[in-house]
């Protein structure tokens, strides 16, 4: 049993009880006041379960980890009650990544959500509008997937000198 | 619109707007992707890039996150040099603002007044970094060197002149009807919608919600310092204006703290043992740049801190490498811009600079 | 006296006409048909060279005094203190090549800016601007000035409609909506100067002024909503919302380069030009002097140019502490404040008038 922390108290049973299938609690580290794995299924389920009852009002982030065999989705939200950050973390396959989006539950992911998309290629179902944001539309890759090399300047010269 | 390259796209009705799509990526560099590619220290420098009006607030909050992947931590003085260089930026940041919302408004003299006087900030920072934009200051563990002899008093002297100066900017706006006609009663998003959008920093607390992250979740060395929040309980562009022109003078009141401490209690400015591939520089191209550093610890760094424009985070894997294995920031701008046609619709073609103007948009920042 | 800068040169070119006799067509059948045309260029000229030379000085004035309130200097690298900056900068605009944008209706493009130029300056042919100086003398000179001054707005919507710009075409809106707005406060200003001299000729004005003491004093009133309504006309600072440049670009010159938009840039100044004269004209006793001193032309050019810069400056003051309004705070200052204060006016010019200006014999209540 990872060691746990006073303010969330009544919440962590709670959640687990509510979603026993869904929510393992990871070790907590020292800024964050509880980390959370989620299946991916039932993510915003988790999310409003967190917004309303354990009133985590602000989605601070939305953001993804490539770890080469499978993708990360973490989520950052905030309790002004609390005064701290949770950790949502949601593994996913590599290949047509699917996550339900929580653009619903906090309108601020919707960005974030749509970044997360066009650097990792993450699927955000039921986004209402999930275009790239940053790269150019009708871009190709996912610049962010360790796949994509980022060459050196000198490097490519080499190459260049070379061909 | 001016601040930097981005696109909003309105549908109008008449000069009403009734849809508002912005559009950004046009200043964007890929700096999470380069930082997989850096050393710890060699990232300094993109983190200045990253906003170019308050390159040593993303400085910091990056070193706090590869800190805490790294699980180092810095020298007492080195925190109270970092803060002092947070609430000077702060300073630096504001009034870069606040000239250039009058300016948006058309009103110039303010502007020159307000270049006029960051300039005094920027000497200051160009005195202990040695730069005037791109400080690369911090370093992991510490920051690079101590501030010089005589570099209190003389910052004590520009406080006291902003002292002067900041009642002056009030007086400009305040005593001007236009100013506010054009202000008061624009851009209105209230606390509840600034929750739900997520956004962060003097737009949110212009709605009256007290949430500064240097109080909630104290970072450095906050916790030791006097300051109050700046807050005010209406949700428009002169509330935004108000909550700045009390920041700046709440970091005045931070910054001579700082000073009085920094002059009490000298020491070293960076950690001892820093490991020492943090502070390399990358080997020449050819070579494998991917070392796993065998028996240094993985970890995870998270920081968030009160950034001039709002909550900025940054998130840093450690795989026990040379590089960062992934490095996400959060800009606030990015979520205040996203958010734009909720404060957009309904006001005019002529109201857009005032709204776009309060939310103090720095596109470096949110394109990253 | 009812010496012209037009009989000067006319009575000049006859002259020479005649020194040269048989070998130009001076002194044939068509020798006065040629003569007046010939004076009608020199006269044109005239005026062309005085109203540049005063908007570059104008400009400079502009510059400097901005340069003084903002806590900097102004332009001081060309000639003594930057005066020569402004005519460095009219020849760099003068050696740019000319364009339309490919999509633009180029005859409404050209004919725009050039409109508007010449037809703020054609003004300056009209009004006096000493002791029995002008450069034509017309009876109703007022009115054709004013009938000229509000031309501009039909010339700056032909450039910005043509340019096919969003941002031309919003800032040409504006400007149309703005200068109807305040085409009526200003006229019914000048309405309560001309209720008091019962003439519509500057010269009888500045007489009337000159003997009975400034038209500011009875009719202050009239002279603020003089002053308002000028600075929305030339497009100034609160109102300059034709081009608010954070967020139509330039305005309705938006499309302009080169010395087309040197013309968009010179008919402004111009126009504030014309304004400041009007303004000192109507108000502030024009080209009279104390001490019988206006009876010298020159003298009292030289103290109508004086008062000229500093209603300018005045100006240039407003524009260095306010910011610019919203349009339709514009339009509601327009309608709702200006209107009926002119009308006020009016009505006490009327009772001035009843009352025996200037003589006042004050009503028994």
């Amino acid at each position: 049993m990872p060691e746990e922390n006073p303010p969330l108290r009544p919440l962590i049973p709670g959640i687990t009880a509510q979603f026993p299938q869904d929510v393992t609690v990871l070790p907590r580290r020292k800024d964050m006041l509880a980390v959370l794995k989620v299946t991916p299924a039932r993510v915003a389920e988790v999310a409003k379960y967190l917004r309303d009852v354990g009133s985590f009002e602000h989605c601070a982030l939305v953001s993804g980890v490539d770890w080469v065999d499978h993708l990360e989705v973490l989520y950052h939200l905030w309790s002004d009650s609390l005064k701290g950050y949770i950790e949502l973390t949601v593994d996913l396959p590599s290949e047509d990544p699917h996550v339900p989006s929580v653009t619903e539950i906090w309108r601020g992911a919707n960005w974030h959500e749509r970044e997360t998309w066009d650097m990792l290629g993450v699927r955000f179902d039921g986004h209402p509008d999930l275009r790239r944001v940053l790269m150019p539309e009708g871009y190709q890759f996912h610049p962010l997937r360790k796949s994509f090399e980022l060459h050196e300047p000198e490097e490519l010269e080499v190459k260049a000198r070379h061909v | 619109m001016t601040h930097g390259l981005w696109n909003l796209r309105i549908k109008v009705d008449g000069e009403l707007i009734v849809d508002a799509d912005p559009e950004i990526g046009y200043l964007h560099r890929g700096i999470e992707k380069i930082c997989e590619y850096r050393r710890y220290n060699e990232v300094v420098t993109l983190m200045d890039r990253t906003c170019y009006v308050a390159g040593i607030a993303w400085e910091q909050l990056y070193i706090m996150a590869a800190e805490g992947a790294l699980g180092l931590s810095p020298p007492a003085r080195a925190e109270y040099i970092r803060v002092l260089s947070q609430e000077l930026q702060r300073l630096s940041s504001h009034i870069m603002w606040y000239a250039a919302y009058v300016q948006d408004i058309g009103l110039m003299t303010p502007f020159l007044y307000g270049m006029r006087d960051r300039d005094l900030i920027l000497d200051l920072f160009q005195s202990y970094t040695g730069a005037r934009m791109t400080y690369e200051f911090m370093r992991v563990g510490g920051v690079r060197n101590d501030v010089p002899v005589g570099f209190t008093d003389r910052c004590r002297k520009v406080m006291d002149w902003l002292d002067q100066r900041i009642p002056e900017y009030e007086k400009v706006c305040d005593n001007s009807t236009i100013f506010l006609d054009r202000t008061k009663g624009i851009g209105i998003l209230k606390a509840k919608e600034c929750l739900n959008d997520g956004i962060t920093g003097p737009m949110l607390r212009a709605a009256g919600v007290a949430r500064d992250i240097r109080r909630d979740r104290p970072y450095s060395v906050y916790p030791e310092l006097d300051f109050d929040i700046a807050l005010y309980d209406e949700p428009d562009c002169y509330g935004r204006y108000r909550v700045r022109m009390e920041e700046m003078k709440q970091s005045v009141r931070i910054v001579r703290q700082v000073l009085d401490w920094l002059d009490r209690n000298p020491g070293p400015v960076l950690a001892e043992k820093v490991p020492r591939f943090v502070g390399t520089p990358s080997p020449p191209p050819g070579k494998e740049t991917y070392v796993e550093r065998r028996g240094y610890p993985k970890g995870r760094g998270f920081s968030s801190m009160e950034e001039p424009h709002g909550e900025a985070m940054a998130y840093i894997i450690n795989e026990g490498a040379e590089h960062p294995y992934r490095a996400k920031l959060r800009s606030p701008v990015f979520v205040n811009i996203a958010a734009s046609k909720d404060y957009l619709v309904g006001y005019r073609v002529s109201d857009i600079p005032a709204i776009m103007g309060s939310v103090d948009v720095c596109v470096g920042e949110s394109d990253r | 006296m009812t010496a012209t800068i037009y009989s000067v040169v006319n009575a000049l070119v006859v002259l020479l006409l005649n020194l040269l006799g048989p070998y130009v067509p001076g002194s044939g059948p068509y020798g006065p048909f040629v003569a007046t045309w010939l004076s009608y260029l020199v006269v044109g000229g005239i005026v062309l060279a005085f109203s540049m030379v005063n908007v570059l000085v104008f400009i400079w004035w502009e510059r400097k005094l901005l340069g003084r309130f903002m806590d900097r200097r102004g332009a001081m690298h060309v000639g003594y203190a930057g005066l020569l900056q402004n005519l460095a900068d009219g020849l760099k605009l003068f050696r740019k090549q000319p364009f339309a944008p490919k999509d633009a209706d180029e005859m409404g493009y050209y004919f725009g800016p050039t409109a508007y130029l010449v037809f703020s300056m054609a003004i300056l042919g009209f009004l006096p601007i000493s002791f029995g100086v002008s450069g034509g003398l017309v009876p109703l000179s007022l009115l054709v000035a004013l009938a000229l001054f509000s031309f501009a707005p039909l010339f700056i919507f032909i450039a910005s409609w043509s340019s096919n710009n969003k941002y031309s075409l919003i800032g040409g809106m504006r400007t149309a909506a703005q200068l109807v707005a305040y085409e009526i406060p200003l006229l019914l200003a000048v309405v309560a100067v001309v209720a008091l001299t019962g003439s519509f000729d500057i010269n009888t004005i500045v007489g009337d002024q000159a003997s009975y003491g400034w038209f500011a004093l009875p009719l202050l009133l009239g002279l603020i909503i003089f002053f308002i309504a000028m600075l929305a006309e030339v497009e100034r600072i609160p109102f300059d919302l034709p081009e608010a440049e954070a967020e139509l670009v330039e305005g309705w010159s938006t499309e302009y380069g080169g010395m087309l938009f040197a013309f968009t840039m010179l008919g402004d100044y111009v126009r504030a030009l014309i304004g400041s004269y009007l303004i000192v004209l109507l108000f502030l006793g024009g080209w009279s002097m104390p001490w019988g001193l206006s009876n010298y032309p020159l003298a009292g050019l030289v103290f109508f140019q004086v008062k000229t810069y500093i209603v300018f400056a005045i100006f240039i003051w407003v524009r260095a502490s306010l910011p610019r309004v919203r349009t339709d705070q514009l339009l509601q200052i327009g309608w709702k404040r200006m209107l009926p204060l002119a009308m006020a006016n009016i009505i006490w010019a009327l009772a001035l008038v009843v009352w025996g200006y200037p003589n006042i014999h004050w009503p028994v209540m």
